[in-house]
């Protein structure tokens, strides 16, 4: 495989790549295009300024930080706190569960966690009634605390696994050489455990940050009103899903909004493909 | 572990998993329990209230439990159903009847030939010699399933969806499936095979630039509303094709090209993580492998068939699995409902050309507020959904724990 290929071969690699290149940038760079460019003005744009900025404005930020008519700070605050909530509480709960599945043997552990992913196969958007009246009857609908709720079980199931699997690659005879030292089933989880699966959490922590951060169709059921209390996917689909779109205000917004995620994603490019495969995807 | 045992390692494990055990019982097992409970009631938007006079009502409906009974509306409350499978039936259609099993059966056959050809192909695996190759049997194999699915299976189908949405939606899920998983590997393989040859320049900016779709699906409901606007009416493919001088079809508006688009758009969010995947298999294939296969003049297609994919396999498969019957696949929902949200439609009551399985059920509970049929549609689907599990779990094998 090492042989260098005919010129043709080549090129058409070359080829492809560009492609997929182009494929890849173009929808966000048309969107970093359109944040430029005042209210409905898309709708009359030249070639030229479909690839290029031709003029390029900071007006659409302006409105969209100012908060009128769109109090998309608001909703970014919210879709933070959902997220760090979700994030920090699903570590909590789901450490210590996948602590336990790696490491304790009990009657009914291979069955409760083929149970815990068969469980999951239950289409989420088909649960919403009922976890929407069990919110009801918590007073947690309409609620940020009853959506970060829900995102958190949604996720436990995912993060439990993950951890399961890299807890497994951790080797025992540490655990052990601590426990005839002493150590109890909490000291080693505290002490050894955690601060080995460090990496491990720092993937499932982002993975579950990005969950909470995207999410859509619980976020727009749980939380139907009033607009300010909307988190940020579902304040954005209601900006686009009008006749009339505000196409400079939505690419203002869904720029700010993407930005940061893509610059956290790109940092962290390696250990996510790291993690997924630590995950157990790997056969 | 150690030898620590009776009530203080049960105390400890319960400590340990409470927790998740507690949220996966409250936010999990209730509703799926309540969704088997409302798909035997009438409960739509002419019912909408429980009775709380029932005793299994009251103890499942929380707005019938005493410290929130005040809020419970007591008005037009639902009921049994007569006879109780009635839902099933209204959604399954003929298949209770004998020809609408006759038809299922008649779509099973269709099945035949591929595992015909799996077969066939294991025994050759078997032998020393090949007297065809593996593609040729494929293809071939393909082409008569083909036919028979032409001559057997599609007027079967066409009984099956005659008075029933589900077959409709369900059919179209599993299209979707099909055609999406192979087009997103393909592409996530071809990308994988180029930047994995040391002589292309650039590699790591090109890797670096297919992150960014991936970034870009964690907010798949922004992107999905961008590319909505690259394929409306006055959207920019539009415009570009008017500058050339040709009139854009309405794309979105036309059946097939909508469900095209749903693709193609998919294809976006979904073909980074493929590429990546594989990508991580391909490297850890020793490269003494193909300089073996060099010295006894294997071409790069064979080296392909018989060194490269038979070694990605065990890496990719799961993950092909998985994301089948995730919401990348046959749970597809916020990309196509930001998209087309089910349409282009078809008549008033007909599932709209891009309505799948997750927009079906989301439309019958928030639209048409009719929550026990929604209830027995999700009973089925995850009947369905919760043996492909146990399937993929068979094939990742990811129960297996370090040291047992």
């Amino acid at each position: 495989m090492s042989r260098r290929p005919k010129t043709l071969v080549l090129v058409f690699q070359y080829a492809f790549l560009v492609v997929m290149t182009l494929f890849s940038l173009y929808p966000i760079w048309f969107v970093i295009l359109a944040s430029g460019r005042v209210g409905q003005r898309l709708y009359t744009l030249n070639l030229l300024g479909m690839f290029i900025p031709t003029s390029f404005t900071f007006d659409n930020f302006q409105i969209m930080l100012a908060g009128e008519p769109h109090p998309f700070l608001s909703w970014m605050r919210n879709s933070a706190v959902v997220a760090g909530l979700t994030t920090i509480s699903c570590l909590l709960v789901a450490t210590s569960a996948a602590f336990a599945f790696s490491r304790f043997r009990f009657y009914g552990r291979s069955a409760g966690l083929i149970l815990l992913l068969a469980i999951q196969a239950f289409p989420g958007v088909l649960s919403l009634v009922p976890v929407a009246q069990l919110l009801t009857a918590f007073g947690l609908y309409a609620n940020l605390w009853g959506l970060v709720l829900a995102y958190v079980v949604g996720n436990l199931v995912f993060t439990t696994w993950l951890l399961k699997g890299y807890f497994d690659t951790i080797p025992i005879e540490i655990e052990e050489a601590a426990m005839i030292d002493g150590c109890g089933p909490i000291q080693s989880f505290l002490l050894i455990g955690i601060p080995m699966a460090k990496p491990a959490l720092a993937v499932t922590a982002l993975l579950a940050f990005m969950g909470g951060w995207g999410e859509f169709v619980f976020a727009s059921v749980l939380i139907p009103a009033p607009n300010i209390k909307r988190t940020l996917m579902v304040g954005m689909y209601s900006i686009a899903n009008n006749q009339s779109v505000p196409w400079g205000l939505f690419a203002a917004g869904a720029v700010m909004t993407i930005i940061p995620v893509m610059i956290v994603y790109l940092y962290f490019q390696r250990y996510l493909i790291g993690g997924l495969t630590l995950g157990g995807v790997k056969g | 572990m150690i030898a620590w045992s009776g009530r203080k390692k049960a105390l400890m494990i319960l400590a340990f998993i409470g927790p998740t055990l507690l949220g996966i019982l409250l936010f999990n097992i209730y509703p799926i329990t309540y969704n088997i409970f409302i798909s035997f009631t009438n409960r739509n938007q002419y019912h909408p209230n429980p009775d709380c006079s029932d005793s299994l009502t009251s103890i499942i409906e929380p707005t019938c439990w005493p410290m929130f009974k005040e809020s419970s509306g007591i008005s037009t409350p639902y009921s049994y159903q007569v006879p109780t499978y009635k839902n099933y039936s209204d959604l399954l259609g003929k298949l209770l009847s004998s020809t609408g099993l006759l038809a299922l059966v008649q779509v099973v056959i269709c099945f035949i030939p591929l595992i015909v050809i799996a077969q066939v192909n294991k025994y050759y695996d078997r032998q020393l010699t090949r007297p065809v190759s593996g593609v040729v049997v494929w293809i071939l194999g393909l082409l008569v399933t083909a036919i028979v699915f032409w001559l057997i299976g599609r007027p079967a189908m066409n009984t099956l969806q005659a008075d029933s949405d589900f077959f409709i939606v369900v059919f179209r899920t599993i299209l979707f499936v099909i055609i999406t998983t192979p087009i997103n590997y393909i592409f996530g393989l071809a990308l994988a095979l180029v930047l994995n040859t040391e002589y292309i320049k650039g590699r790591t900016f090109f890797r670096t630039v297919m992150i960014i779709p991936w970034a870009a699906s964690t907010m798949f409901i922004i992107m999905s509303l961008v590319w909505q606007f690259f394929f409306r009416d006055v959207g920019v493919i539009n415009q570009l094709l008017n500058i050339i001088g040709i009139t854009g079809p309405a794309w979105l508006l036309d059946p097939t090209i909508a469900f095209g688009v749903v693709i193609l758009v998919n294809l976006w969010f979904s073909f980074p993580f493929c590429f990546n995947i594989i990508l991580g298999a391909l490297q850890s294939i020793p490269a003494d492998q193909y300089e073996a296969a060099d010295m006894d003049g294997a071409t790069y297609w064979q080296q392909l068939m018989n060194i490269t994919l038979p070694l990605i396999r065990p890496a990719v498969v799961p993950a092909i699995v998985l994301s089948a019957i995730g919401a990348g696949g046959f749970q597809m929902f916020g990309t196509v409902w930001a998209i087309t949200a089910g349409g282009p439609s078809r008549g008033a009551g007909v599932p709209g050309s891009t309505e799948l399985v997750m927009i079906y059920a989301y439309k019958q509970v928030f639209q048409n507020n009719a929550y026990a049929l929604a209830g027995a549609f999700a009973v089925i689907i995850f009947i369905f959904l919760f043996i492909m599990t146990l399937y993929s779990l068979r094939i990742t094998r990811m129960t297996k724990g370090a040291y047992e």
